[in-house]
């Protein structure tokens, strides 16, 4: 009878730290960065465990909302029929930017093309030019690689060039096929997290300068430009959490504001936000 | 009292049995009616003519099906167009003509077919047929309906031949008897005394191969590049209605429009596949009495 007990109030207490527990959910872009984060803390502070897993920025703001997760992690600003719903449950929302991430255009180097401009950029991807030969002198019918619609990314890209894509672009599943199928396609324009081009290889591809009509080609790899927010394409990355959560996950985003968190951000091949 | 334990025991059983039966159809008659419900809630905030007849599925501003179904329908008669040839004629060589030894190891291993996951085929799908498509038809990319057509033929095939085998093998003796009686031979008799007869077994099994091509998912999603046009060849690339649904459904807000949206092409979906199959029951029935 007394282990019985024994075994409940195991039972009971095991809930109990099961509190805390910082789940965080969302944005696949992220992901990678906040297991690193989150190992980094935990060898810190070995009471507070951490799980991290992706999914998705709607996803993880969908958990947040019912529940399962504590902070999302999300690599667009929140919409608004999403805030609508969590006006409806009456939840107060808290934003946290920790990181920058930037978005690279990719085409095959046996293109002859070394940077774009921003309005081409977008009559490209929404399918109204649907032909290298009005930038350069070769007539080859373009093709569009893209992120799925799921992804932070590629309605970051969509938002801020303020176009639909072209119904014709191919919906890969991840960076690595984007890579990949640029490499096979002399004619393909493709985009993905600068951060994963970075750390790979680059062997058959190249990475497109963006200029804008007042502002200098710049590349994503440039990190002072970054710094200086004059690269077009960079975006902010979110960590939305409960108001009434903020004692709880307050550690883990103080750590991230951290020397180490920032060179964590850095290495892992984001932006630290300069304040 | 030994017969009434046997009465009460016969007792529990049968509403243990009943239980099991009503909890099955409850869960089917769940499922159905959350998908109607949401389809509504869709179509109240979307009028169904545009859901039809539109040409555009970019969520938050068009919801058209039409896309979608057109590329579901161009993977899965590719598909069938590959698989049922190949399928019958795999049927009617195991049945009619294999030596016994060999029968004995066709059939398993053709079987063996249906337990490969359909991420692994996906997979073949990116890294093997995708480069061999694009280098044999001269063109840029390899991720089209032709690529998903074949993956999907391969997956439909243990069905279709295990079905049309059951439905060949089926035919009584008699018939092939009387022809080869009459003079004709072994072709002559499988083409036009077997093979006619059995046709009934062999439109269930084409049509419960066509249900298993349809719901498919996985192998769709990753191999056939997921662009949302109307395609006008089996070289373009598609996206079907399951492949939508997969993509988009981990990340829509909930119970907002594009949430209700996913739920309307899924209970079409289910619709298509629903007929599917009652025509192949309808037809496997048939043979039953055939049989008889």
């Amino acid at each position: 009878m007394k282990y019985i007990i024994f075994c409940f109030t195991l039972l009971i207490y095991s809930c109990n730290s099961n509190k805390g527990t910082i789940k965080v959910k969302g944005s696949d872009t992220e992901v990678n960065l906040a297991v690193v984060l989150a190992e980094k803390f935990h060898d810190k502070n070995d009471s507070i465990l951490i799980s991290v897993s992706g999914g998705g920025s709607g996803l993880g703001i969908a958990s947040l909302l019912n529940g399962t997760a504590d902070i999302a992690n999300s690599s667009r600003s929140i919409n608004d029929e999403e805030l609508q719903l969590f006006k409806k449950k009456n939840i107060q929302l808290s934003t946290f930017f920790f990181a920058q991430d930037a978005i690279a255009f990719v085409v095959s180097d046996q293109l002859p093309l070394d940077s774009i401009n921003t309005k081409d950029l977008a009559k490209i991807l929404s399918g109204d030019v649907k032909n290298w030969s009005s930038l350069i002198k070769q007539d080859i019918p373009i093709n569009i690689y893209g992120r799925q619609n799921n992804s932070g990314t590629y309605e970051f890209v969509k938002k801020i060039l303020n176009i639909h894509f072209s119904a014709n672009a191919k919906q890969m599943n991840g960076n690595a096929q984007i890579l990949e199928s640029i490499k096979a396609d002399n004619s393909g324009i493709g985009y993905v997290g600068a951060g994963y081009v970075m750390k790979g290889t680059t062997n058959g591809i190249k990475i497109l300068k963006i200029f804008t009509v007042n502002s200098k080609a710049v590349s994503p790899l440039d990190e002072e430009k970054i710094a200086s927010g004059s690269y077009f394409f960079q975006r902010p990355l979110f960590q939305y959490y409960k108001t009434q959560d903020y004692q709880k996950v307050k550690p883990f985003l103080d750590f991230e504001k951290t020397m180490e968190g920032l060179s964590i951000i850095k290495s892992s091949g984001y932006y630290p936000v300069k304040k | 009292m030994n017969a009434n334990k046997r009465a009460i025991t016969d007792w529990i059983f049968k509403q243990g049995f009943k239980t099991a039966g009503v909890v099955t159809i409850a869960l089917l008659g769940g499922i159905f009616f959350m998908l109607l419900y949401n389809s509504i809630s869709f179509f109240i905030k979307r009028s169904p003519l545009d859901f039809f007849t539109g040409s555009n599925w970019d969520p938050e501003t068009n919801y058209s099906i039409l896309p979608l179904i057109v590329s579901t329908a161009f993977v899965a008669i590719g598909s069938m167009v590959i698989a049922v040839p190949l399928g019958i004629l795999t049927a009617a060589y195991i049945s009619e003509f294999a030596p016994k030894k060999l029968q004995i190891i066709l059939k398993p291993i053709i079987e063996m077919l249906a337990a490969i996951p359909s991420v692994a085929i996906g997979f073949l799908g990116i890294v093997l047929l995708g480069p061999v498509i694009s280098v044999l038809f001269g063109i840029q990319n390899g991720l089209n309906a032709l690529n998903g057509s074949i993956l999907l033929s391969v997956m439909a095939l243990p069905t279709i031949i295990t079905i049309s085998e059951d439905a060949i093998n089926a035919v009584p003796k008699s018939h092939r008897e009387a022809s080869l009686a009459l003079g004709a031979n072994k072709w002559e008799t499988l083409f036009k005394v077997t093979i006619p007869a059995a046709v009934p077994g062999l439109i269930a099994a084409v049509m419960l191969g066509l249900g298993r091509a349809l719901g498919e998912t996985m192998t769709v999603l990753m191999a056939t590049g997921n662009a949302a046009a109307i395609p006008k060849n089996f070289l373009d690339s598609v996206r079907t209605i399951t492949a939508t649904i997969a993509i988009e459904m981990g990340e829509v807000p909930y119970q907002t429009t594009h949430y209700f949206a996913l739920f309307a092409i899924a209970s079409i979906l289910f619709l298509i596949t629903l007929v599917i199959n009652l025509l192949g029951e309808y037809f496997a029935n048939r043979l039953r009495k055939f049989h008889q």
